[in-house]
């Protein structure tokens, strides 16, 4: 049960750094194409091919 | 078009990227079932063994973004092309999480199995010494003012730092270790059960898939930045953008004053 605590705690750390290093580049990505389309007036990448 | 890159190009789309995010996630389930559920424990260390089933292929993950990265410093010195720049800290910045991932899970295994978080044995110290260099490596990014002069420095420091990974691999033969030798990539068969060695590969597997993922997800957000910083040093200031109504404005309030 003991090496139970290690095993998960390691799989769940993969887990947070995969799902926060996603996330970190999905925010990336956004911030610069608001910034792109705030200082072109262009609609962001994504609305655009909606 | 040369083949590299056709290659980028078809693997860029957004519906490769999906399919490719699906099948990365779908592998890693897979590897999580078998490395908790279905393969046996450990004859001598028990379930913590399991933890090698994420600790290896992070490893492996770091090593092959470092070599991605050594790969890509050499064809930027040899054409001056910014898009190998590019490939090369996208890499860099992934092996990063995964050389600091294998340290935290080495450690999380060290602890009940060694009776210690960490030690100063050779394997741990060289790997510890490899993510300083590719921390460095991204460092440097920061600093150089020029984006030529940061594509140059940064070319250099990541065709150096690539020659510790070698390091890395041999320390547990080169120098007396706690660190068990290699299993898998040694001379002869690997000396590890069927089963575990299918899961390991597996989740081998299952993490270059991961990796392809993040590189393609990585490669389009450095475009994105770069297209944002250009743009914003292409964009005129308000004052050049309309230098009559700022003079103008400046003269009403000038004469205000008076």
């Amino acid at each position: 049960m003991h090496d139970w605590g290690f095993v998960i705690a390691g799989y769940a750390v993969t887990a947070a750094t995969l799902l926060t290093y996603r996330w970190r580049l999905a925010v990336r990505a956004r911030r610069a194409h608001r910034l792109v389309s705030a200082l072109t007036g262009r609609p962001p990448l994504g609305e655009h091919r909606r | 078009m040369k083949l590299s890159n056709r290659v980028l190009t078809r693997v860029g789309t957004r519906g490769a990227q999906r399919a490719l995010g699906w099948a990365t996630l779908a592998s890693l389930a897979v590897t999580v079932v078998m490395g908790l559920l279905v393969v046996p424990p450990d004859a001598t260390q028990g379930d913590v063994q399991r933890l090698m089933y994420v600790h290896v292929p992070a490893a492996w993950l770091a090593f092959m973004s470092f070599g991605t990265v050594f790969v890509a410093s050499i064809a930027y010195l040899r054409t001056g092309r910014i898009q190998w720049d590019r490939i090369a800290v996208a890499s860099a910045e992934i092996g990063v999480q995964f050389c600091a991932l294998t340290l935290v899970l080495g450690s999380l295994w060290g602890q009940p199995v060694w009776g210690t978080w960490w030690t100063w044995d050779p394997r741990l110290t060289t790997t510890a010494v490899l993510l300083l260099i590719y921390v460095g490596y991204l460092a440097l990014r920061r600093v150089a003012d020029s984006p030529t002069r940061r594509a140059r420095w940064s070319a250099v420091i990541g065709i150096v730092g690539f020659l510790d990974v070698p390091i890395v691999h041999m320390s547990v033969v080169w120098w007396r270790s706690l660190h068990q030798e290699a299993t898998v990539l040694r001379p002869g068969a690997p000396t590890i059960a069927g089963s575990m060695l299918a899961t390991l590969l597996l989740a081998v597997l299952a993490f270059s898939l991961a990796y392809a993922y993040l590189m393609v997800v990585r490669l389009r957000v450095g475009r994105a930045e770069d297209r944002a910083a250009g743009t914003v040093l292409s964009t005129p200031t308000p004052r050049a953008q309309t230098p009559a109504r700022v003079s103008a404005v400046t003269v009403t309030r000038s004469s205000r004053h008076a």
